[in-house]
């Protein structure tokens, strides 16, 4: 059933990134582990949902993320000062009833509009062609000038960057439009 | 919240680049089903970023009254509001295929240009070779997936132990299935019928996705996108009625007719799996699973008694690895597994 599963993940656990992400920061301090912390999170609920998928995939979500927050902070060896509590969910709006949505139109496109905007210069342009003007990766190589690698480069890169300002759902925070150090800045 | 990612998002996302570009081959599927299947998250790190760059075709609305060349500058869309407008409109009708729209339509007037100095060329030399026909004959040994870019810019996945015949002529495109299971994406030409025969029938599509697979017993048409034409072989010289098939469906043709079932999308797309590197199973009997693998691998798994092969078995798994499986059972169910060099014999306990 994994074809199904991959489309219950994607439609009923990925649209509440925005919500969990925003709850993970209210809860870690360290924000430098918080993609990492969803990036095991999602596996858990992945993994969770092989026998059968979870009615209630948004309770469910916060639910495991406390659980794996309480998981982290037994195993971490470092004593936090700050007491986190047990991550209390009663300010968490948990609303089973209306199905986020990241296709809400008006607002989706508005935040494709800016997340495009956010990529640097190169890397918005490869995107451009490819997805709106739909050349090939070897007709944008062509066209910029650029090696069919690079634009491949760019096209990871933009896939990334867009991928986090989607789902983060961000109402006028602008994301930095560069990767804080994970990757050294691609040559043309 | 940084924007950076973590090692395997940033993998997973050249993963996807590699394969939106022109030099993806069978192996690199290979490879990739292997990465996927390898840890959990590298599977989800792919399903997020692969769905979020489906929804960046969205982009497109953007390029509604935009003249230029190349990117529009930036913030360029807060700029008009008649446009934006347009923009809204176009941004609410969810996944609408895209209309083509201003930036691609002087692409296309280029190309009608270009395309006409060409026709000049060809035309000297259509008239020798109007009744040219393409033709090729491809192949797969038993264990072996390969991916076939064909003329007509269609691809034909071969799963292990296939054949087929590729005939493509000016009005029709031909594909004979003489053995074995194939899926075809076929590209879009209303005016070239492709036709795929297997045992008398054929399934007709103009452009869609379908899996064509024939057995010893029956013949297996599954649909992924679109509607494909299935025309019975005609009897005792009356044509036969011809069954429509839209996407979810799964005909099994008998001796006796063909039965056509309808499932969920994913389901059907489930049979397909193959393609990825794995089986599907749901509560499904052993003998059919392990004839399934069959397919696959020149070790073969035996089913020694009727009490094994009537257990019921469920989940996915890989078809190169039958001796994981064989060990899985044995860990599981009631199954003793005797695994030796050429064939795995499965006993009830």
């Amino acid at each position: 059933m994994q074809a199904a599963r991959d489309h219950w993940f994607v439609t009923e656990v990925l649209v509440h990134e925005a919500a969990l992400m925003r709850f993970l920061q209210r809860h870690w301090q360290h924000r430098d582990e918080l993609h990492d912390l969803r990036q095991e999170l999602y596996a858990r609920i992945y993994e969770a949902a092989a026998k059968s998928l979870p009615a209630q995939p948004k309770s469910f979500l916060f639910a495991s993320a406390r659980h794996l927050m309480t998981d982290r902070l037994r195993r971490s060896k470092v004593v936090s000062i700050e007491p986190m509590g047990d991550f209390e969910p009663s300010h968490v709006l948990v609303d089973e009833v209306s199905p986020e949505r990241w296709c809400g139109g008006r607002q989706a496109l508005r935040q494709l509009s800016d997340a495009l905007d956010q990529l640097p210069d190169r890397c918005r342009e490869v995107v451009w062609l490819r997805r709106v003007q739909e050349l090939s990766q070897k007709e944008v190589a062509l066209r910029l000038g650029i090696s069919e690698k690079t634009v491949e480069k760019h096209i990871a890169k933009g896939m990334r960057l867009l991928a986090n300002a989607l789902y983060a759902g961000q109402t006028g925070v602008p994301a930095p439009a560069l990767d804080a150090g994970a990757d050294a800045q691609l040559a043309d | 919240m940084p924007a950076g990612n973590t090692p395997i998002e940033q993998a997973a996302a050249s993963w996807l680049a590699r394969r939106d570009g022109a030099h993806w081959s069978a192996q690199d599927d290979a490879e990739l089903a292997h990465w996927l299947a390898s840890a959990t998250a590298h599977r989800v790190a792919f399903l997020r970023l692969q769905a979020a760059w489906q929804e960046t075709a969205r982009l497109q609305a953007l390029a509604a009254g935009w003249q230029g060349d190349g990117v529009p500058p930036r913030g360029h869309w807060q700029a008009s509001p008649g446009s934006r407008h347009e923009q809204m409109l176009q941004a609410l009708t969810p996944r609408a295929a895209p209309t083509r729209r201003a930036g691609r339509a002087r692409t296309l007037r280029f190309a009608a240009a270009a395309a006409l100095a060409v026709c000049a060329l060809a035309i000297t030399w259509s008239w020798r070779s109007q009744s040219q026909v393409d033709t090729a004959s491809f192949h797969t040994a038993m264990g072996e997936v390969r991916t076939l870019p064909l003329a007509d810019g269609s691809q034909a996945t071969l799963a292990s132990n296939s054949a087929i015949d590729v005939r493509l002529a000016r009005h029709q495109r031909d594909v004979a299935l003489t053995r074995g299971e194939a899926i075809f994406q076929v590209s879009k030409d209303p005016h070239r019928p492709f036709a795929v025969a297997a045992d008398g029938y054929r399934a007709v599509a103009v452009g869609t996705r379908f899996s064509v697979r024939r057995d010893a017993s029956n013949l297996r048409v599954v649909v992924t996108e679109g509607t494909v034409r299935l025309d019975a072989p005609a009897a005792a010289g009356i044509a036969q009625p011809s069954v429509l098939l839209p996407a979810g469906s799964v005909a099994l043709v008998h001796d006796h007719g063909v039965l056509v079932r309808s499932l969920p999308l994913a389901e059907a797309q489930q049979l397909l799996d193959w393609r990825d590197g794995l089986l599907a199973f749901r509560d499904a009997p052993l003998t059919e699973v392990a004839a399934e693998f069959n397919r696959f691998n020149a070790r073969k798994l035996v089913v020694a008694d009727a009490d094994a092969g009537a257990l019921r078995v469920g989940g996915n798994f890989r078809w190169d690895n039958e001796e994981g499986f064989a060990r899985l059972l044995q860990a599981g169910f009631p199954v003793r597994a005797d695994i030796q060099a050429d064939r795995i014999v499965l006993h009830s306990r």
